[in-house]
């Protein structure tokens, strides 16, 4: 049986592993900390209906192709309540033409409706809202919906290792031959050999692939995400315009969360909440629920978006669709990167990367994922 | 600002406690201090976290000898004389330093547990509970009974009684209910005010009345 270890255990690495186990390999996961302690967990917990990139129609395509997935694999994961778009200013109403236009051509069901619709499915919207359209959005608890994707992974043998942190790379005769790992359960340090590594590591891709002599063109971009005491609606909460700064709200639970912010850093262990970035959030929080100035911030947290690296200038122009790197051009042919992507195309970056390892490997096995139910968080431990 | 860190690993015959000196903001959250410790000074600490917004339950822990979720804990609220001792949940095995086993409550959910409520027609809700654990660390029972099945697991069966009229055996034997002792610790510790005590004591009065069928 081959051997893969995949690295990093947030919900790409989860995805990865369900996807290789199902698929016949013998899989140990390494993550550093907790399931989902980096990005994913922090992510605001958005099942985006794509229409927030309709400007890009693939990507828009891809992700409510997913959420249908997401969908029907686990729907106990998720707070199936649709979203809204809605126009504060006549510079968002400008954009509706375009935006319901992109939506059709993406293949998303959305729906116009009245002013007076929308603030009876959403009191705590702004009265002055020019015009809404419903979208198949939805909301989840991140830590759930990776913890079922491991307890997938573990229900088809893989070996989850959690607070196992890289060390760095055994490499020889072109080729990667083991990982050096410190357990930190047991302060031990060990060796593990495999014939194919996986580097899911999102924003730290390159800090792993690094003690390996590779790199990674990512991009590490941070956002800030404001957690409000109290929930203010169910749908989620779009601004109808091109993606910027504090346009989304998303509710689950309890809570509110006003998403997010842009920019980039060089290393995704620096990064803390910019003051005015708060300030920014609440004040773009309350031109789309005026009931957001009048709330209490429960948290203030950042996750850092491993974003692809190109030429751009800052965080919000780099494509946001995901990218396979085949470390073979620099001298190393079993070791595999992937960077980009949502949490929500978790599952589709795991089927990708899963026909990559395959291809390699020579193994005719198709991905399952799309099909089989997830297996429910809670089967994860014990 | 002082934290002190309850430190166990596998093999030790003891824990321990590691003092780390930090520059803290008052508003920041416990949870932040005790990450930026592993990144700067201890990458072997490990502690539980994920969410960092008070909604996925990870990074309960006992913070001045109160059970809280770090994440939503601000420094300023707990520091005492610019102290903070951070230690492991209680009822529950410890893993390493701030982790700990939670499968005594996530093993005793039926497989077919209701993830979501409906709070309108067209409305579903994930649960207010976010299955931290800080019940079962705060509860007497759960701290010296192990097969007791614990406050959130029961406050769930609870709802489920209420919806369809029937609970599992368990629930209503000596390792569920009836072994509650009423002292309100879950409800008073509860970060979502989720109230797992009241929903005991209501949900042995349904079974006193034989409102709800034992299957």
């Amino acid at each position: 049986m081959r051997r893969v270890v995949v690295i990093g255990g947030g919900v790409t690495g989860a995805a990865i592993a369900y996807d290789l186990s199902l698929r016949g390999f013998r899989v140990t996961l390494l993550e550093r900390g907790s399931a989902g302690s980096g990005t994913s967990g922090r992510t605001h917990g958005l099942l985006h209906s794509g229409c927030r990139y309709v400007a890009d129609v693939e990507v828009a395509r891809e992700c409510y192709s997913e959420n249908q997935i997401l969908r029907r694999i686990a729907p106990y994961l998720f707070e199936k309540n649709g979203g809204l778009f809605v126009a504060i200013t006549e510079d968002d109403l400008r954009y509706k033409e375009f935006f319901l236009e992109k939506c059709e051509e993406a293949g998303i069901p959305v729906r116009e409706v009245s002013r007076e619709e929308a603030l009876r499915l959403e009191p705590n919207l702004n009265p002055q809202l020019k015009a809404a359209v419903v979208v198949p959005d939805g909301t989840f608890d991140p830590l759930k919906v990776i913890l079922s994707f491991l307890a997938s992974a573990k229900k088809y043998g893989a070996d989850i290792r959690l607070y196992n942190e890289v060390r760095g790379f055994r490499v020889g005769g072109g080729e990667v031959k083991a990982v050096k790992v410190l357990d930190k359960v047991s302060l031990r340090e060990y060796e593990l050999e495999a014939d194919f590594f996986v580097n899911a590591t999102g924003a730290w891709a390159n800090k792993v692939a690094s003690l390996a002599g590779l790199h990674v063109p990512v991009k590490p971009s941070p956002g800030v995400m404001v957690a409000l005491d109290g929930r203010i609606g169910n749908m989620v909460f779009n601004r109808l315009n091109k993606p910027g700064d504090g346009d989304i709200i998303v509710h689950h639970r309890g809570t509110s969360v006003i998403g997010t912010t842009s920019w980039v850093v060089s290393d995704p262990d620096e990064v803390t909440a910019p003051k005015e970035h708060v300030e920014l959030l609440l004040r773009r929080g309350a031109e789309m629920a005026p009931i957001v100035s009048r709330m209490r911030v429960k948290a203030v947290y950042v996750s850092s978006r491993p974003l692809i690296g190109q030429a751009a200038q800052t965080g919000r122009e780099i494509s946001r669709s995901f990218a396979i790197i085949d470390h073979s051009s620099e001298g190393v042919s079993n070791f595999f990167s992937i960077i980009g992507g949502k949490f929500i195309t978790a599952r589709l970056m795991a089927e990708k990367m899963g026909d990559v390892v395959c291809e390699h490997a020579g193994v005719t096995a198709p991905s399952r994922t799309a099909e089989l139910p997830l297996v429910p968080y809670w089967h994860f431990y014990g | 600002m002082r934290l002190v860190v309850r430190r166990w690993k596998e093999g030790w015959r003891a824990p321990r406690y590691d003092v780390f000196e930090v520059e803290a903001d008052p508003s920041e959250s416990v949870l932040d201090l005790v990450e930026r410790v592993s990144l700067k000074l201890d990458p072997t600490l490990t502690f539980e976290h994920a969410c960092h917004h008070g909604v996925c339950g990870a990074c309960g822990m006992v913070v001045n000898g109160v059970e809280r979720l770090t994440c939503v804990t601000r420094v300023g609220d707990v520091a005492r004389n610019g102290v903070i001792l951070v230690e492991p949940l209680h009822g529950f095995k410890v893993v390493s330093d701030l982790v700990v086993d939670k499968s005594r409550m996530f093993s005793r959910y039926p497989d077919d547990t209701r993830t979501l409520e409906r709070v309108a027609a067209q409305v579903e809700k994930l649960w207010d509970c976010v299955e931290c654990g800080i019940c079962y660390s705060a509860c007497p029972v759960a701290c010296s009974y192990p097969s007791y099945l614990g406050p959130s697991v029961l406050a769930w069966a609870f709802h489920r009684a209420v919806e369809e009229g029937r609970v599992p055996a368990p629930v209503a034997s000596r390792s569920g209910v009836w072994s509650c002792h009423a002292a309100f610790d879950c409800s008073e510790k509860c970060p979502v005010n989720f109230q797992p005590g009241e929903k005991i004591m209501r949900l042995r009065r349904l079974l006193l009345r034989g409102a709800v069928e034992v299957v």
